[in-house]
């Protein structure tokens, strides 16, 4: 079974090798953060893009570490927002328990989608982002 | 209190379709959740960001565990770096504080667009 994914066209054999945490991942987390805490958002659509088109990742595996990232990224926005007084907690916890099962649900997606719908889906889901904040501006 | 009980389905709902947009995207969720929770639900600007934030966090985890049991990616690396993106996301909150809200979205807007683009556009021509 592990060896049919490890082999699978279009899964983890496009993989990159692994490779240690160098100065590129660092200044791609620093901006991913810093757009976090500017915005109020997780960073994704800042570090996804610069993973791939920058650093040279496929694009499975660039949404797969950027996701990862977030997760301290946003206990560091968490914590400077100051969230005691601005969380609204009940329609946090409603927005999570549909987030939580959404997220497994996309998860396995990203695992079996083919790198080129993805590459679109997720160039198409930036434009729609950049109208809906240009347009909240 | 049906209202409440509506509000409270509308989220979820809505947090399962930025939930499947975040495992498959590898994004947060918050540039969804920011402007749904401040022209639907009618929060302030700081109060949707801090309740995004909070969603996002364990939104994050169950995509990640998700992928890992999966293998892809490498969750070590990732919380390696994003380590270091906590203490950008510090100077950027501080940061955010100095900075026109607007200048900031409609530049990051124009920035988004042009990447997407070209995403597509290298996918299409692949």
């Amino acid at each position: 079974m592990t060896d049919q994914l490890l082999h699978a066209p279009g899964s983890l054999a496009e993989r990159r090798p692994r490779r240690p945490l160098d100065l590129q991942l660092v200044a791609i987390g620093v901006v991913g953060g810093v757009f976090s805490g500017l915005l109020g958002v997780g960073g994704g659509v800042i570090m996804v893009p610069l993973l791939v088109l920058w650093a040279g990742y496929g694009q499975r595996e660039a949404h797969a570490l950027s996701l990862g990232a977030i997760i301290p990224i946003s206990i560091g926005g968490i914590l400077t927002f100051g969230f005691a007084g601005h969380v609204h907690w009940l329609d946090a916890v409603a927005l999570t328990v549909g987030a939580v099962a959404g997220a497994r649900f996309g998860a396995g997606l990203l695992t079996r989608i083919d790198e080129r719908t993805l590459k679109i889906v997720f160039g198409c889901f930036l434009v729609a982002v950049a109208i809906a904040m240009g347009a909240h501006a | 209190m049906s209202g409440d009980a509506a509000l409270l389905l509308a989220l979820a709902a809505f947090g399962v379709g930025t939930g499947a947009a975040s495992g498959l995207l590898g994004v947060g969720g918050g540039t969804l959740m920011v402007p749904f929770l401040t022209l639907a639900v009618g929060l302030s600007q700081h109060a949707a960001e801090a309740t995004s934030l909070v969603v996002i966090l364990p939104t994050a985890i169950a995509g990640s565990l998700a992928l890992r049991r999966r293998g892809v990616g490498d969750l070590g690396l990732a919380l390696r770096f994003g380590v270091l993106g906590a203490l950008g996301a510090a100077g950027g909150a501080l940061l955010a504080l100095g900075l026109p809200a607007t200048t900031l979205r409609v530049v990051f807007a124009v920035f988004l667009a042009m990447v997407g683009l070209r995403l597509v556009r290298d996918a299409v021509r692949a």
